[in-house]
């Protein structure tokens, strides 16, 4: 195989789905045994690129070169074979498997169908071992923390001894020390003529790791050029953010003080020992990394899951079941959309009043009238573009759908609000209405709660600050504009 | 401060798990030694199966294990199937059409090997046909195998010729004697091949579990489908063949059956799927699949077949029916106690 | 501008201006007057207002059931215990009517109740059942394929225990046999077929009016969202299957008054017909869509065939087979519509 100079050429490369074009006419070079990172939003484009590279999204249209040739790949399998190896941002390990046993899935050394115990397993081990050695080969995943499920599958991906390894956030759950370990694994891949394709929100990492940045946004491509380029952080944030500022965070004129929210020592399976107290009429953001517990919070005040200790909402304890929840006055915007939000294969109408019918039903039987009212001025005042409101809900794009999400807890008339991830996988004019919906019900009195992994986020509309890591409220701040997103990632990320 | 109560929390979890995967562990031993027992003591006088009214009695035992061979050959790649965490409903409806149309082969002049053969194809069919629906229709086990389960069925009667009630001897033909050579005849300790067979299918769907890639692979895809399919292994095939081989191995058990009773019944399958998802579920195979292990699975089996067998011998046969889904229930209390991962309500 | 616009998003879509459901409906309607039309032209006899007539007359009782099963399949589950339900009910409401110690003849004893007050506890008891299989489905979370076999073997067991396997007719009140034999005369529509009709006017109100039925439908499209909604889905599970085997009951009991007997092997295989018909009438088997009265057409598009087969003189060991391949084409063509109308 003669090397060329670039191991990936994409060259106008198109992916659309319905209602969104994600990825627009992207097309770039990525050079032989560089650590190419590759920055942008969420929504930006980033992982459908990855997921076509790796063969589980087909293109719409365009061209990728491998190696100069023409690349097309059916499968991860496919892509496997290829040479293009893929560490993706869900975990992805077999929690009945062993920690071995998911080492080697997929590339077992075997005679006729027999498994062998090989040196490549030992080679596997170790560089798992390299960083971090407490993990035993011969442990079950499920006794693992997230943080070491995550190292699992770095060592997976690095172990697979591909020409191309794709990482999709890897740091996302795991700690400082962890991180630099891995760094040193990383850089010595590149200098055993392995091309990483390195993808973070991080953007230190891109200055201490990149050879190579490519920004993307709103699904195009912005720029590619060496990171040794790149003035400072503050250049590479314009590019990925573009003129589309977010209204900057006003403090608040007076201070809420009246206590609505009172969580008091919750512990399970995921939180331990959390306590704090939200005020009436405040917006405050949980922030935190992949697996820090925002959900996991989230769930246990909403009575989804089990807990310890006390919630106290208005005055009165709460029991832990999301009807009990719901009747008390608190509405929960879920995390993943399309699986706990909506209802997908039902229509708009079928979708809005869901979380209170009483309102459009009179004994039990449903006021067709009011319904259709009430679902048309939900349409209205979200503006959810859509041609009918007898359009099923999974046909409308990411915005839409969450936009119908946040009309159904609206509707069920909540005086506290919990929105997770409320603009994960949105685009910048959807998240935008959005933040300005989330002021104008604040305004209105509503107290709101968001559970976010984008600091900006939190920190442009949200008037406190909670910090979580590994299941524990490490910190809470006042946002006065000036709070320092360094320490908070310091925090964030297991820093005393 | 906090981090120690969280490791205390912990601590504590992890001894009750441990407590609990001691039980998970050992209790079906103890279930099927109790069982045994039980029926020892009791006065099994006026049984028709234990001549000498006997429980542990050397001829009863053989009776026993003659009639656990169906259940013992399925029951292996029945829990494979599970722990990939897919179902074939249709079992007992292909073990039913591969009796008939081993006993029809044989009845009419074909020799053994090619009667042998031609019925394990067939069952490789009949599971090919099950993937086929599930893997590449995608239409969801339950319902692709309860269709199945009609239509196996329904091709077992048409077979047999009307007026009859199985396939067997007729005023015109005999059925060769030979037939129950394979079920009946004593080979070695008083047992017959069929049974022989039945052990080496399970020391062999054991080491193919624990040692192959087919049992790694089956767990992976119940485990985590997602996380298996992105390591690159290809569920599709996978689960497809792992229906062939239910397929194959519920032919093997109903040509037993059809040599045991020397005609090929239409309806000698029926139930059988029960009797496999009980001994699977006693065995402690999770429901969702990930995990669970043949060895046990067989523990189970033998318990399905010790109290079919040992309540026919102390109540009547129309107790059968209640007994059979009393055991169901149990076993599917015990498996939530013990195999299902509490995941909040 | 504003109000014109809103004008316009009231109307329904203009893209297929039918809903999937109604669609599905209408697609099984059409296959049902071709699979019609094919047999009355090969069949000899099939095309007469008798016929016809009996064609929804003689399927009273999977209908009955279907309603049931429908409902339960909508959520997402399974119900398979129906067929050995009726026999138990069937079998304990003649149990409770027989005169006690009336006899030498166990099978000839019964409890000596009167038949309303049998009826309801044999309704009771059916409605038992349900209620065992949505204590596993919904609090243990047990599939629920497993747990309704499980219960469909403890009820058809339980009748046979009573039955001692076969069945008791003897030493019953005369009032016993009244619900089973009345009707419209010279025809042959009985107070069954009449509860089958109320019964399926009555769950189509239901299911269109009410907030409860629309709970069913999105336990079935999304039952975390559901849940996440505020929706007490072991609530609406437990209520559901009481309802299927309360239904299992009625059946029972109009089955066991119109034979004057209760039999343990009655309804073998029914709860697998009432799936089927479901299926036909393009019930998901996925949950979240589907509609009564499309299992209504389904019943007739299954009874049209199976008629059609004995018509033609196939011999009754057809119907398994014959099941199966219907069911099959229905899930395909279900599949295939829908995919035509999305794409």
């Amino acid at each position: 195989m003669k090397p060329t100079e670039n191991v990936l050429e994409i060259r106008d490369l198109v992916k659309d789905f319905p209602g969104v074009r994600a990825v627009n006419n992207v097309s770039f070079d990525i050079k032989r045994n560089t650590i190419h990172c590759l920055v942008g939003e969420n929504g930006a484009g980033k992982s459908t690129l990855i997921k076509i590279l790796t063969g589980a999204y087909a293109r719409t249209s365009g061209q990728i070169l491998l190696n100069g040739e023409e690349y097309n790949s059916h499968s991860t399998r496919d892509a496997k074979q290829k040479g293009i190896s893929t560490l993706f941002q869900e975990l992805n390990v077999v929690d009945q498997l062993t920690v071995e046993e998911n080492l080697t899935l997929g590339m077992e050394d075997t005679t006729l169908g027999f498994l062998r115990h090989t040196d490549k397993i030992n080679r596997m081990v170790s560089v798992m071992n390299d960083i971090e050695s407490s993990i035993k080969p011969k442990q079950l995943v499920s006794s693992l923390s997230v943080a070491k499920k995550q190292i699992v599958e770095i060592a997976k991906a690095v172990a697979a001894e591909s020409n191309i390894i794709i990482m999709d956030e890897p740091t996302a759950a795991i700690s400082e020390s962890e991180i630099a370990r891995l760094f040193t694994i990383i850089k010595s891949l590149r200098d055993n003529n392995v091309t990483v394709i390195y993808i973070s929100h991080r953007l230190d990492e891109i200055f201490e790791l990149g050879d190579y940045v490519t920004v993307m946004r709103d699904g195009k491509h912005i720029e590619t050029k060496p990171v040794s380029e790149i003035k400072d952080r503050s250049e590479l944030i314009k590019m990925m953010i573009g003129k589309t500022v977010f209204e900057q965070y006003t403090p608040r004129e007076e201070e809420c003080l009246d206590t609505i929210l009172q969580v008091k020592q919750l512990s399970n399976h995921r939180l331990s020992n959390i306590s704090f107290d939200i005020h009436a009429g405040e917006i405050a953001g949980f922030y935190g990394l992949v697996g820090a517990g925002k959900t996991e919070l989230a769930r246990a005040i909403y009575g989804v899951d089990d807990y310890e200790g006390e919630i106290i909402f208005k005055g009165e304890k709460l029991k832990p079941s999301p009807d009990k929840a719901i009747a008390a006055g608190i509405a929960l915007v879920p995390e993943e959309r399309r699986s706990q939000g909506l209802f997908t294969i039902l229509t708009i109408r079928g979708n809005v009043p869901v979380m209170n019918m009483r309102k459009i039903s009179r004994n039990g039987f449903i006021n067709d009238a009011r319904e259709r009212n009430v679902t048309l001025e939900y349409v209205e005042k979200l503006k959810i573009a859509t041609s009918s409101i007898e359009k099923e809900a999974g046909k409308l794009s990411g915005g839409n759908q969450q936009k119908v999400v946040l009309s159904k807890c609206l509707f069920a008339d909540a005086d506290l609000l919990m929105l997770d991830e409320p603009t994960r996988g949105i685009d910048v004019g959807a998240k935008s209405e959005i933040y300005s919906l989330i002021r104008k019900l604040s305004r209105e009195g509503k107290t709101i709660i968001i559970f976010s992994s984008e600091l900006p986020e939190v920190m442009n509309i949200c008037d406190s600050i909670y910090l979580l890591y590994d299941g524990s409220l490490r910190a809470t701040l006042r946002n006065d504009c000036d709070c320092d997103s360094e320490k908070i990632l310091h925090i964030v990320t297991g820093g005393e | 401060m906090t981090t120690v109560k969280t490791e205390s929390l912990r601590m504590q979890l992890d001894r009750s798990a441990n407590v609990r995967s001691i039980i998970k562990q050992f209790y079906i031993f103890v279930v099927l030694v109790l069982i045994v027992l039980t029926f020892s003591v009791m006065k099994l006088d006026q049984g028709g199966i234990f001549d000498r009214g006997q429980f542990l009695s050397p001829d009863s035992i053989i009776n026993l294990l003659r009639s656990a061979v169906p259940i013992l050959t399925l029951s292996g790649a029945f829990t494979l199937l599970m722990i990939s965490g897919h179902i074939d409903l249709s079992v007992g409806s292909a073990m039913s059409l591969s009796a008939v149309v081993y006993a029809w082969m044989v009845l009419n002049g074909y020799s053994f090997l090619p009667a042998f053969v031609v019925t394990l194809i067939l069952g490789c069919g009949l599971g090919f046909i099950n993937g086929y629906l599930v893997t590449k229709l995608r239409i969801t086990p339950v319902i692709a195998t309860l269709v199945t389960l009609s239509a196996f069925k329904g091709l077992a009667l048409l077979i047999v010729p009307d007026g009859l009630s199985a396939i067997k001897g007729s005023a015109g033909i005999v059925m060769p004697d030979w037939i129950n050579f394979y079920a009946r005849r004593e080979v070695f300790l008083g047992l017959p091949w069929a049974f022989w067979v039945a052990v080496f299918v399970i020391i062999l769907l054991t080491i193919l579990q624990r040692r192959t890639i087919l049992g790694k692979y089956a767990a992976a895809i119940g485990g985590n489908r997602l996380a298996a399919e992105l390591s690159g292994i290809n569920a599709v095939k996978m689960v497809w063949l792992l229906y062939i081989i239910v397929g194959f191995f519920a032919a093997l058990a109903g040509l037993a059956r059809a040599s045991y009773m020397s005609l090929g019944d239409p309806l000698s399958g029926d139930g059988m799927e029960m009797d496999a998802i009980i001994a699977v579920l006693l065995g402690g195979t999770a429901f969702s699949g990930g995990e669970g292990s043949v060895a046990k699975t067989v523990v189970g089996a033998l318990i399905v077949i010790c109290v079919t067998i040992g309540l026919m011998t102390v109540i009547p046969a129309y107790w059968q029916t209640v007994a059979k889904g009393t055991v169901l229930i149990t076993a599917v209390v015990l498996n939530h106690l013990l195999v299902q991962d509490k995941i909040n309500a | 501008m504003q109000a014109k616009e809103i004008k316009h998003l009231r109307k329904p879509l203009m893209v297929g201006k039918l809903s999937d459901e109604s669609f599905i409906t209408l697609f099984m309607l059409g296959i049902l007057a071709i699979v019609f039309a094919i047999a009355s032209a090969i069949v000899p006899n099939f095309y007469t207002v008798q016929n016809m007539l009996n064609l929804v007359t003689n399927n009273w009782f999977v209908i009955i059931l279907g309603i049931g099963v429908t409902f339960v399949l909508i959520t997402g589950n399974y119900d398979m215990s129906v067929g050995g339900n009726i026999a138990l009910t069937g079998v304990l409401s003649v149990y409770f009517c027989q005169g006690a110690n009336v006899s030498q003849n166990t099978l000839a004893n019964g409890l000596g109740l009167p038949y309303l007050v049998a009826v309801g506890l044999a309704l009771l008891c059916a409605m038992g059942v349900g209620a065992v299989n949505a204590f596993f489905i919904a609090k243990l979370k047990v599939p629920s394929i497993i747990v309704t076999l499980g219960t469909m073997m403890l009820a058809r067991g339980a009748a046979q225990v009573i039955t001692q396997g076969a069945q008791r007719n003897t030493s019953l009140p005369d009032a016993f046999g009244v619900l089973g034999s009345l009707g419209i005369p010279d025809t042959s529509i009985r107070i069954s077929v009449l509860v089958m009709i109320t019964l399926i006017i009555v769950a189509y109100i239901f299911e269109k009016k009410t907030v409860f039925a629309r709970r069913i439908y999105l336990i079935g499209a999304n039952r975390e969202a559901a849940r996440l909604s505020g929706i007490n889905v072991g609530k609406y599970l437990t209520a559901l299957y009481i309802l299927s085997g309360l239904l299992a009951g009625i059946t029972g009991i109009l089955l066991a008054s119109e034979f004057k007997a209760g039999v343990s092997s009655r309804a073998m295989g029914y709860e697998f017909d009432a799936l089927v018909i479901a299926l036909l009438g393009g019930v998901s088997i996925t949950g979240g869509f589907g509609s009564v009265l499309g299992m209504f057409v389904g019943a007739i598009i299954l009874s049209v065939v199976t008629s059609a087969a004995t018509g033609m003189l196939l011999s009754p060991d057809w119907q398994f087979t014959l099941k199966a391949s219907v069911t099959f084409i229905a899930i395909l063509a279900q599949r295939f519509a829908l995919d035509k109308r999305k794409a």
